[in-house]
């Protein structure tokens, strides 16, 4: 049962030269040098199967269903034969009794090395009451699961900030896991759903490298969260150049141009949605017209209205032309600023640029 | 439907970024013939646009052999006009594409059975032999 992985997968018919494609892609997508595919794939061959608890708190399920129906049945399913998930009320076959049994073994057996996967936040309001499991608040069932657990994955932004249920004002006094749990290591997988390849990733570096991936100040994994939506977005040379959608329905947002002007949180929003996509790379929001909400960020719900753009003020009273012209300025002197910080940061850090090559 | 097959696309000018990969490619053969040593670009790490990736495949040329592998999606790996120079192109089961390479090598990587997998074709071929 907890062989190698790759015995595992032979088994399904899933031969060596899909697994080695499977980590050249994901290597690839995780901004990885292409020969540490190989290497992933050698050790991803090797590893055993480690135990995966996955416990649901204040969601909707929408992560969960981001993870299970995005390629399904493909590639990023074959995530779930690399673990053993020995504990996930929506998707496992047990309720009651039995579920809570396995949940229990599972702790027990693989104390100190599962892998801890929360989704939903956490509510502290009326001593935990607002959120039960099997008559147990939240707050008792994760700090008694985090205490066997290698570390933790906070899976979207729920677990990892706060998300929906912390939105103004925070009826149940909803926390992020980060907030409760002090002593482990944790991993902030933020988006409302996070994006699949992203969790897809993240456990493959576990697996492969056996410690979690770089994380930025708010415990992200930097290779899907180190740029703004804005800095990957194709439609970035619009707002360099000053085009703006005005409306909806507009010559500009005819043409694709920038969508800044409605609302757009593309440029303080983390995230790999440019780059990695939705659907199975068929588009993503700004690609479908719409202006970035800015989910993976914390407190994104009461960052002050979807349509109200970044720089104008809050207040729609007091906003007139004179406000927008000056937003618009505003925004070209914050693109200057990002490209100067850009580059100050790729100077440092990447070892490669078109430059070396043309040498 | 994969994002290539919708039929209107935007129209798009070669950036130039394609121009020093040559020279790129060149050093790594440079390497294969000295050293054995293969070598991989990462097509989608690098700030190309479709019409670049399309300069550099036609600049490339078409060599003399190409190879399908039925891999969760098919993946193609065709040798350009230039030997040892080998165009990698990984789809998924849907058709689109999911990771493009330039690999430097005698054989691309992906070709290669691994020598567990041909243990286990020995075996099998044992109990066909036994069998006759």
């Amino acid at each position: 049962m907890q062989g190698p992985l790759i015995d595992t997968l032979v088994r399904q018919g899933i031969g060596r030269r899909t697994f080695l494609k499977y980590c050249a892609t994901l290597a690839s997508m995780m901004a990885l040098p292409p020969a540490a595919g190989r290497a992933m794939a050698d050790a991803l061959a090797a590893a055993r199967r480690p135990s995966v608890i996955w416990l649901p708190f204040q969601e909707c399920t929408g992560c969960t269903e981001s993870m299970t129906r995005s390629h399904s049945p493909t590639i990023e399913g074959m995530i779930f034969d690399m673990i053993s998930l020995d504990y996930h009320e929506t998707l496992m076959a047990a309720a009651g009794q039995q579920a809570e049994e396995a949940l229990h073994a599972a702790m027990k057996e693989n104390s100190g090395k599962y892998l801890l996967i929360v989704d939903g936040s956490i509510p502290l309001g009326i001593d935990g009451a607002y959120s039960c499991i099997a008559g147990r608040t939240n707050v008792d069932l994760l700090k008694e699961a985090a205490a066997g657990a290698a570390a933790i994955v906070a899976m979207g932004t729920c677990a990892a900030f706060g998300g929906i249920p912390k939105a103004k004002p925070n009826p149940t006094g909803a926390v992020a896991v980060s907030d409760i749990v002090k002593d482990k290591p944790i991993v902030n997988v933020p988006g409302c759903p996070p994006i699949p390849v992203v969790m897809t990733g993240v456990l493959a570096h576990y697996l492969t490298f056996g410690s979690l991936p770089e994380l930025d100040d708010k415990l992200r994994p930097t290779a899907f969260y180190g740029e703004t939506i804005h800095d990957r977005c194709y439609r970035r040379p619009f707002y360099d150049q000053g085009k703006f959608a005005k409306t909806f329905d507009d010559e500009g947002a005819r043409k694709g141009w920038c969508l800044f002007e409605l609302g757009c949180k593309g440029p303080v929003t983390h995230n790999a949605c440019a780059t990695t996509k939705w659907n199975g790379g068929t588009s993503w929001p700004v690609e479908s017209g719409h202006g970035c909400l800015g989910c993976s960020e914390p407190d994104f719900w009461d960052a002050g209205g979807f349509y109200k753009a970044l720089s104008m003020p809050a207040d729609p009273l007091k906003m007139g032309a004179a406000a927008a012209v000056a937003g618009a300025a505003a925004g070209v002197a914050v693109s200057f600023a990002n490209r100067g910080k850009k580059r100050a940061a790729q100077v440092t850090h990447e070892t490669t640029t078109l430059a070396d090559l043309e040498k | 439907m994969p994002p290539e097959l919708i039929p209107i696309q935007i129209a798009v000018e070669p950036s130039g970024n394609a121009r020093p990969l040559l020279h790129e490619v060149a050093e790594l053969l440079k390497r294969l013939l000295e050293t054995g040593e293969p070598s991989t670009i990462d097509l989608s790490a690098l700030p190309l646009n479709p019409a670049d990736l399309d300069w550099l495949q036609t600049r490339l040329g078409e060599g003399e052999v190409s190879c399908q592998v039925q891999a969760n999606g098919e993946s193609t790996l065709d040798e350009t006009a230039c030997r040892g120079v080998w165009w990698v192109t990984h789809r998924n089961e849907r058709g689109s594409v999911v990771a493009q390479f330039i690999e430097v090598a005698f054989v691309p990587e992906l070709l290669k059975a691994h020598p567990q997998d041909i243990e286990a074709g020995r075996e099998q071929l044992e109990v066909l032999i036994s069998e006759l």
